[in-house]
C-alpha cells in the first residue's frame, strides 16, 4: 500500500492549487457584487464556493487524491456520518410543528 | 510483553519478516492522524450544526448581527491563513526533497503568518469588547435573542478556532526542534506531514467560518 503521497505533489502543483484557492477566495468576497440575492441564495452560493475550496484542499494539499482507497473510504465515511447529523436535524427544524408532525406538542 | 520477544509479521505470500521498529510505521501514523482529524471534524461539525439550527430560526437577527462584524479584519485573516497553508505544504515538500534548511524557513514563515492571524483576531475581538459586545455583557443581553446567539456562537467558534491556531504554532515549533535534533528527516517525514494535515484542517474550518459569520451580512441586499 503506497501512501508516500508527496512524490505526486510538486512545487508547481502547490502553486497552481494556491492560485485556484486565491481565485475562489476572491469570488467569496465578490459574490454579493456579482450576484446579489436573498439570505438563502447568499448562503448557498457562499457554501458552494467553500465546498469547492475544501475539495481542492483535501485532494491536493492533504494529498487524499494520491492516498490509497482505504484513506478515501474513511474520509467519505466521516463526511457521510456528519451529513446524517445535518439531514436529521434539518428535517426536524424545517418540519417542526407542521400539521403532519407526529411529535408536535399537544398533537 | 517481554521486550526480548521477536515479533514476526507475515506478508500476503506467507513469508516471515521480523519487525525491527515499531516507531517507523508511515501508514499507521498517517491513518492514526486522519482518525484524530475526524474527531476535530465532529467537534467543529456539531458547532456548525448548532449555527445552522439557529440561523434557520433567527436569520434576520443573524444578518443584522453579521453586519456589525469587521469584514476587513476577517477578510485579511482569510488571506493570511490561505498563504500560511501554502508555505506549510512547501515545508513538507521541501523536507521530503531533503532541503532541510528550506523546510525550516517555510515553517518559520508559516509561524509568522499564524501569529499575524492571531494578532488581527486580537484587535478584532478587542474592538467587539470595546463596543460592549462580549458574552453576558449588558449591551449584548439587551439585543434580540437571535443576535445574542449569533455573538455567542461567534466567540465560541472563532475562539475554538483561535485555540487551534495557537496549538498549530506550538506543534510547528516542536517540528523545528525535531528537525534540529534530526528526528525528522527526508526519510522520516510523517510528523511534519501530519502537522501540515492539521494546519489544512484549521484552514478548512476557517473556509466555512468566514462566509457564515461575515458574508451573510450581504444577504437580501
Amino acid at each position: 500500500m503506497n501512501t508516500d503521497s508527496n512524490i505526486h505533489m510538486t512545487g508547481i502543483m502547490y502553486l497552481k492549487v494556491f492560485l485556484a484557492l486565491v481565485v475562489l477566495t476572491a469570488l467569496t468576497f465578490l459574490q454579493p457584487i456579482l450576484i446579489s440575492g436573498s439570505v438563502a441564495d447568499t448562503v448557498l452560493m457562499q457554501m458552494f464556493i467553500a465546498i469547492l475550496k475544501t475539495i481542492l484542499i483535501v485532494s491536493y494539499y492533504m494529498h487524499l487524491k494520491y492516498e490509497s482507497s482505504l484513506f478515501k473510504y474513511i474520509v467519505i465515511l466521516a463526511m457521510v456520518t456528519l451529513s446524517i447529523f445535518f439531514i436529521i436535524t434539518s428535517s426536524d427544524v424545517i418540519f417542526r410543528n407542521e400539521s403532519f408532525d407526529l411529535f408536535q406538542i399537544g398533537g | 510483553m517481554n521486550k526480548n520477544t521477536q515479533e514476526i509479521i507475515y506478508d500476503k505470500n506467507g513469508n516471515a519478516h521480523s519487525v525491527v521498529d515499531f516507531h517507523n510505521d508511515y501508514t499507521g501514523a498517517k491513518l492514526g492522524f486522519w482518525l484524530f482529524l475526524f474527531t476535530e471534524l465532529m467537534l467543529f461539525g456539531v458547532l456548525f450544526l448548532v449555527f445552522a439550527f439557529f440561523f434557520y430560526q433567527f436569520s434576520v437577527d443573524f444578518v443584522e448581527a453579521s453586519n456589525t462584524l469587521h469584514l476587513s479584519l476577517g477578510g485579511i485573516n482569510t488571506f493570511f491563513l490561505l498563504i500560511s497553508t501554502y508555505f506549510m505544504g512547501i515545508a513538507s515538500l521541501s523536507l521530503k526533497e531533503n532541503k532541510i534548511e528550506r523546510s525550516k524557513r517555510m515553517i518559520y514563515v508559516t509561524i509568522v503568518l499564524s501569529i499575524v492571524f492571531l494578532v488581527i483576531k486580537y484587535f478584532e475581538w478587542s474592538a467587539e469588547i470595546q463596543n460592549g459586545i462580549y458574552p453576558n455583557s449588558q449591551i449584548l443581553n439587551e439585543m434580540a435573542e437571535g443576535q445574542i446567539i449569533f455573538f455567542g456562537l461567534y466567540f465560541v467558534m472563532t475562539g475554538f478556532h483561535g485555540i487551534h491556531v495557537i496549538a498549530g504554532i506550538g506543534v510547528m515549533f516542536w517540528a523545528l526542534k525535531l528537525i534540529n535534533e534530526k528526528r525528522i528527516s527526508a526519510k522520516k517525514s510523517v510528523v511534519l506531514e501530519n502537522i501540515a494535515l492539521y494546519w489544512d484542517l484549521v484552514h478548512i474550518v476557517w473556509v466555512f467560518l468566514f462566509p457564515l459569520f461575515y458574508m451573510i451580512a450581504f444577504g437580501g441586499v
